[in-house]
C-alpha cells in the first residue's frame, strides 16, 4: 500500500496493493461524505492485478490527511457496529436461550 | 477529527434470528458501500482452516489421489482458532512445510475395508492433532435421529481389500485464495422495501380485481383481509423488486395503485455459515478484518510516499 503525490498536496492518487472494491468503495463513499472533498473516485487498473487507485482532491487540506480522517471515520463506525452487534447478540441469546441450540429447536417442533 | 463527527453516522443493528449456522439481522443508518464491504469480507476474507496439503501413503480406492485431496480440502473444519493463527507463508517458526503449531494442524486417516460390505470413509475418520480443529459435526443441524449412526461427510467408498492411508496438513487461508477457505455458505443483504398502497385508488377496484392484483405478485407480499375485504401488506420483505404488481396496476388502468421504495440506508442481512465459524462470530470477524484493512491503509500512509515504486503511475500522472 503506497501513496503517490507530487506538487500540490491537495490532489493525490493513492495506490493500494492487495485491495479491491471491498475497501475502495467504502472509502470512496466515506470520502465523498466529507464536505472538504471536491472529488473522490477509485479505479482498478487491471482486473488481474490486485491493486486499486483512489483519487482524492480536496478544498484546502492535504489529501492524505483527509484520507486518513476517512479511514478513522470508517474505523469508528466498524467499532460501533461491532459494539452494537455484540450487545444485540447477547441480548438475543438471553431472551431466546434455545436459539443457539438447533437440536432443542427440533425437539420443541 | 472535528470535521469527521458532523457527517459520520452510527449504524443500528437488530438481530432477527440466530442459530449457530444461520443469522438474520438488520443494519440501519449506513450505506450500501459499507454493507457490501461487510458482505464481501465475510465471503472472501475471513480466515478459516482447511486441508491444504495431502501426502498419500496408500490409495487403492477407485478415486485418484488428487480427487481425494481436493475432497479433503473442501471439508469444513472448526476454525475458531483461525483469527489468531498465522498464515503459513508468514510463519517464521517453521520452514513452511506446515508442521508447526502456529500455522498448521496435522490430520491422519487410515481406513481399510475388511468385509464384503462397502466401507464409507467419512470426515469422522480424520484424526486431528488438535482437538480445537476438527471436521464440522452436522448431526445437530440436520436434526437426524439420535438412534441412527452419526455420519460425517463421505470422502470415498471402499470395497473389500481397498485401503486409504494419508497424512494431511490443514492451514489457515481466506476465500479469496480458494473457496474452500470461505466460512460463508451464503451472505446476502437486501434493501428494506417500503410499500404504500393508495387506499383511495384501491377503493375503486372490485373484489375480483383486488384479488387478481394480490395474486399478480409472485411472492406473498399482499393479502386480502377476508373480513374487511381490504388489501393489506403482510410481508414487505417477501417483495423481490420484481415490479409485477406495479405492471399489473398499470395494466388494470390504475397506475400509482402502489408505490414501492427501497430504503437506501436499511439492510437486511442473511448469513449462512458452513459451520467452520459460528454465524455471529463470522460477522464479528468480518468487522475485525475490515478494521485491519483500514489500519493498514492508515499506517502505510505514514511511512511511505514512494513515487519510484509506482513509476508507471507516477509517469502517467506527470504526463497527463
Amino acid at each position: 500500500m503506497e501513496h503517490t503525490s507530487f506538487g500540490d498536496q491537495r490532489n493525490a492518487t493513492f495506490s493500494f496493493a492487495e485491495e479491491d472494491h471491498t475497501l475502495a468503495n467504502a472509502l470512496r463513499f466515506s470520502l465523498n461524505q466529507d464536505p472538504q472533498v471536491i472529488f473522490c473516485g477509485y479505479s482498478i487498473p487491471h482486473p488481474t492485478k490486485a491493486q486499486v487507485n483512489v483519487r482524492v482532491q480536496t478544498t484546502d487540506k492535504e489529501a492524505r490527511v483527509i484520507l486518513k480522517d476517512a479511514c478513522q471515520g470508517l474505523m469508528q463506525m466498524c467499532q460501533h457496529i461491532r459494539g452494537t452487534f455484540d450487545k444485540v447478540v447477547n441480548d438475543f441469546r438471553t431472551k431466546n436461550p434455545s436459539g443457539n441450540h438447533p437440536s432443542q429447536d427440533m425437539d420443541s417442533d | 477529527m472535528e470535521a469527521g463527527a458532523s457527517y459520520q453516522r452510527f449504524p443500528k443493528v437488530k438481530v432477527r434470528e440466530l442459530k449457530d449456522d444461520y443469522l438474520k439481522f438488520e443494519l440501519r443508518d449506513t450505506d450500501a458501500s459499507v454493507a457490501n464491504a461487510l458482505r464481501r469480507v465475510m465471503i472472501a476474507e475471513v480466515p478459516t482452516i482447511a486441508i491444504d496439503l495431502v501426502e498419500i501413503e496408500v490409495n487403492s480406492s477407485v478415486l485418484n489421489d488428487e480427487f481425494i485431496a481436493h475432497r479433503l480440502g473442501l471439508i469444513p473444519l472448526t476454525s475458531e482458532r483461525a483469527m489468531s493463527m498465522r498464515f503459513s507463508r508468514d510463519c517464521d517458526a517453521c520452514d513452511g512445510d506446515g508442521q508447526c503449531e502456529f500455522c498448521s494442524v496435522e490430520f491422519h486417516l487410515r481406513a481399510k475395508c475388511m468385509t464384503d460390505q462397502t466401507l464409507d470413509v467419512t470426515s469422522k475418520d480424520l484424526i486431528s492433532s488438535d482437538h480445537t480443529v476438527v471436521p464440522v459435526d452436522f448431526s445437530d443441524a440436520l436434526g437426524g435421529d439420535d438412534s441412527s449412526e452419526q455420519k460425517g461427510i463421505t470422502i470415498v467408498k471402499l470395497r473389500r481389500g481397498q485401503e486409504l492411508r494419508l497424512r494431511a496438513i490443514a492451514r489457515k487461508g481466506i476465500g479469496k485464495d480458494h473457496a474452500k477457505w470461505s466460512p460463508a455458505a451464503t451472505v446476502t443483504f437486501m434493501y428494506e422495501p417500503e410499500i404504500h398502497i393508495n387506499e383511495d385508488l384501491m377503493e375503486t377496484l372490485s373484489l375480483e380485481q383486488r384479488q387478481s392484483w394480490v395474486e399478480s405478485s409472485p411472492t406473498k407480499v399482499f393479502e386480502m383481509d377476508p373480513n374487511t375485504e381490504q388489501v393489506v401488506v403482510i410481508d414487505p420483505e417477501a417483495y423481490t423488486y420484481d415490479d409485477e404488481v406495479i405492471k399489473k396496476a398499470e395494466a388494470m388502468g390504475k397506475p400509482g395503485l402502489v408505490e414501492i421504495y427501497a430504503k437506501e440506508d436499511s439492510f437486511i442481512f442473511t448469513v449462512e455459515s458452513t459451520g467452520a465459524i459460528k454465524s455471529s462470530q463470522l460477522v464479528v470477524n468480518a468487522i475485525e478484518v475490515l478494521k485491519q484493512k483500514l489500519d493498514a491503509v492508515r499506517l502505510s500512509e505514514d511511512t511511505v510516499e514512494a513515487d519510484d515504486q509506482f513509476g508507471e503511475l507516477g509517469a502517467h500522472m506527470r504526463g497527463g
